[in-house]
């Protein structure tokens, strides 16, 4: 019975496993966060029926409500859109952040200085093109490398992050301050400011119609093929004759781009202005979007919306319950984790020492 | 067999949620109408109930300026507990200068608050995108100048006369320098200051102007350098600059920033200091010789009061020692030189009258003219100042034409290290 030779617990991958059990294991690990979630809210003293009724009310409950869960949901869809490319082709772009804030700049810089000059539409559309290009060429630096000398994409991307985010303090400071010492660029002319649509900056038409086109570069395009195949085997590729530099570099530009469209659309729909946070560790979660998504665009949608619900309704949770602020971070944390962590359920199975049958769950 | 026990665990689930949505609905249900704000009502001001919003930018744990918030939240409460009027708080803690104060304040102004107060400078324009949507709340952006001209009849900005507490401890610095060179421990040119403040902003000229003219009114030989450390708040940015003060002659530090490192630091390299939002002491009881702070339950209670009222309140308030809305934390009697409360009492009382000026153009110069003329406000968006004279009747007038200050000359005696920020 005891074959002290294997581990108590062994680990094997899984192959097929069926779709109903597949969506089975989801549902339990949703669960499983609402019941861990629950138990912290025993721990804080409150209700968690309660808590998580001021959540849900907090977050859908009001039109106003929802209008700011949808604002929250806007950039992580869009940029688990920018870096579903890249990931399809095993390009670890951790930079979104970096590509947000280069399109702020690039948007912004028309925004301040060419809002007399232009007519409002005309404006909006030369700031949405400037901060997609400036998105794209940061995006481009660490691609360039990548493709000519090898370079780890994970640092570089990483790294390009923070040297735009001091780019922008040194303008908040310097040549783009508005009160002196105020360390404050001035809020954008009501020309260069996105126009709402129900409520709500018009940047959720923009990143819903990137959703649709998304998915159809990504499965019916010949671009899209190549990125599918490069992230199966970069090998393979070359065989086939494909450039692979020259893809890496395209497949990264076109992940800036986007990235720094979200960036116009937060500087331009939501602040208003530019400001060193504008994108407020998006780039990163967007990361935890597209995994969670499987790299599909339209589960982007329902995943980023679930997470703009996390988000306000840990924020009114906070008003409302008088919880610290910080177990938002927490309870989100906890859903992503197990969101997360049943994705590994499903890759690969445990085998029990001195049993062969299947643990699912 | 186990497709059917997970199907019955999400059903549970499913059913939770919508107990759950049911509940909240419930009690978001009873909130709503508190929203009014008087639920008794009557010429009295028996039984009212505020609801009143606070956004913070930190937490009460920084121990600096939303803490002081949280003092004066906390002194508001009880005070006005006596009056009859009950303030029901909701607080937004951690809150960015960005959109999500936008969001806070619609929140807020959702949840059915009276009033609701914005604590930093950065916050203002996106309160000021709110409130036209809900002309029946009162918005309050503290520190920041827009009320004037935004055509907005319901908002607001406050400020305190915090030049008159710098200035005071500025005296208390003062003496303690002229105490050391009577002494012999240091000669009348070693009095040299080190002030690290976080930006060169109005609020941080000001505020280390007065407290340099302090200084020199009971120390005439003192000098000042002042290192900008390009945050609000990074105290090891401030305890580096502190110490890089300090090893450059400075043998008084003080600080317009909000942790307490410059204090150890100065304890540290056996230099004396005064402090500022919060009372030092306890950290550096060797080198804290006092610290100022601004008691904004002054004007709190004059803003709910005031609402719970029904009354008008003046949009652009501020006020100093005279009603207490400036205070001095305690005097660290065991370090200050001799005759320090004494001297301190007489100041106070001289600013309270009126009979001193803290910027008083006798006893500065700028480049080696006295100042004559310096505008106040800049009212055409361009950031420079361009009209209302504030140099009148052989003073410089600090916050006399709107709250927050608008002093940003550099004078004779303060040598400023870096103005990159």
């Amino acid at each position: 019975m005891h074959d002290s030779n294997n581990p108590l617990i062994r680990l094997a991958k899984r192959e097929g496993m069926p779709k109903g059990q597949v969506w089975a294991i989801r549902a339990c690990s949703f669960l499983a966060a609402i019941l861990i979630s629950a138990l912290i809210f025993l721990l804080m003293g409150h209700n968690p029926f309660g808590a998580f009724g001021t959540m849900i009310v907090g977050s859908l409950g009001k039109k106003t409500a929802i209008r700011q869960t949808v604002k929250i949901a806007i950039p992580l869809l869009g940029t688990a859109l920018a870096i579903a490319p890249c990931f399809k082709m095993r390009f670890w772009n951790i930079g979104a952040e970096g590509q947000i804030t280069a399109g702020a700049v690039g948007a912004s810089y028309f925004a301040l200085f060419w809002a007399d000059k232009l007519p409002s539409p005309v404006l909006l559309v030369v700031m949405a093109v400037s901060g997609a290009i400036c998105g794209g060429l940061w995006a481009l630096v660490p691609a360039f490398f990548k493709a000519k000398w090898g370079t780890n994409e994970t640092l570089f991307t990483l790294m390009m992050n923070y040297i735009m985010i001091g780019v922008v303090k040194w303008l908040q400071g310097g040549p783009w301050e508005g009160r002196p010492g105020s360390q404050i660029i001035p809020q954008f002319d009501s020309a260069a400011v996105l126009p709402k649509v129900l409520g709500v900056h018009c940047g959720w038409i923009i990143v819903l119609i990137l959703t649709v086109a998304m998915f159809f570069y990504m499965k019916y395009t010949k671009q899209g093929y190549e990125i599918a195949v490069i992230g199966e085997s970069e090998k393979t590729a070359r065989y086939a004759g494909m450039n692979v530099g020259k893809i890496i570099m395209r497949t990264m530009f076109l992940s800036g781009a986007i990235a720094g469209l979200v960036g116009f659309i937060v500087a331009s729909g939501a602040d208003n202005t530019l400001y060193s946070g504008v994108a407020a560790g998006v780039g990163f979660t967007a990361i935890t979007v597209a995994w969670l998504a499987q790299l599909n665009p339209f589960a982007m949608v329902g995943i980023s919306v679930l997470l703009g619900v996390l988000d306000k309704g840990a924020d009114t949770l906070q008003t409302q319950l008088a919880v610290p602020a910080s177990i938002s971070d927490i309870i989100t944390g906890i859903f992503l984790f197990c969101m997360l962590g049943c994705e590994f359920f499903i890759n690969y199975r445990l085998i029990f020492r001195g049993s062969h049958k299947e643990v699912a769950k | 067999m186990k497709k059917r026990k997970l199907l019955a665990l999400l059903l549970a689930g499913s059913m939770m949620l919508g107990l759950a949505a049911c509940g909240g609905g419930t009690q978001g249900g009873s909130e709503s109408p508190s929203g009014g704000g008087e639920t008794v009502s009557g010429g009295e001001t028996e039984g009212k109930t505020v609801k009143v919003g606070l956004i913070c930018i930190g937490d009460e744990n920084d121990q600096g300026y939303t803490y002081n918030f949280i003092r004066g939240k906390e002194a508001v409460t009880e005070a006005l507990a006596e009056k009859g009027i009950t303030i029901d708080w909701q607080i937004k803690w951690n809150i960015g200068e960005d959109s999500s104060c936008e969001d806070a304040n619609i929140e807020l102004a959702e949840a059915g608050c009276d009033l609701i107060i914005n604590n930093s400078y950065g916050f203002e324009p996106f309160m000021l995108k709110v409130a036209p949507d809900y002309p029946e709340i009162e918005f309050i952006a503290c520190t920041n100048q827009a009320s004037a001209v935004d055509d907005l009849p319901n908002t607001h900005n406050a400020f305190a006369n915090i030049y008159e507490g710098r200035y005071l401890a500025g005296v208390v610095a003062g003496m303690k320098l002229q105490e050391m060179i009577d002494n012999g421990e240091i000669t009348a040119d070693q009095a040299v200051i080190g002030y690290v403040g976080a930006y060169s902003f109005a609020e941080v000229i000001s505020g280390f102007t007065a407290y340099y003219l302090g200084a020199k009114s009971v120390c005439p030989s003192v000098t000042m350098k002042v290192q900008f450390v390009g945050s609000w708040s990074d105290a090891t940015e401030e305890g580096n600059a502190a110490q890089a003060l300090c090893d450059a002659g400075c043998v008084m530090i003080s600080q317009h920033s909000d942790n307490t490192t410059p204090a150890t630091a100065a304890q540290n390299a056996g230099a004396f200091h005064t402090g500022y939002n919060n009372d030092m002491i306890s950290v550096a009881p060797e080198a804290s010789l006092i610290g100022t702070r601004i008691d904004w339950s002054v004007y709190f209670e004059y803003a709910i009061e005031a609402v719970a009222n029904g009354e008008e309140f003046e949009q652009d308030w501020c006020h100093g020692m005279d009603e207490g809305a400036v205070v001095m934390t305690p005097l660290n009697e065991e370090i200050a030189a001799a005759g320090t409360a004494e001297k301190l009492a007489e100041v106070e009382e001289a600013i309270r009258s009126g009979e001193l000026q803290v910027f008083d153009t006798t006893t500065f110069t700028v480049e080696g003219q006295p100042l004559t003329t310096c505008m106040a406000l800049d009212t055409d968006g361009d950031f420079v100042a361009d009209s209302e004279e504030a140099v009148f009747d052989g003073a410089f007038h600090e916050s006399y034409f709107q709250s927050a200050p608008y002093f940003t000359v550099q004078i004779d005696g303060i040598e400023w290290l870096n103005s990159a920020y």
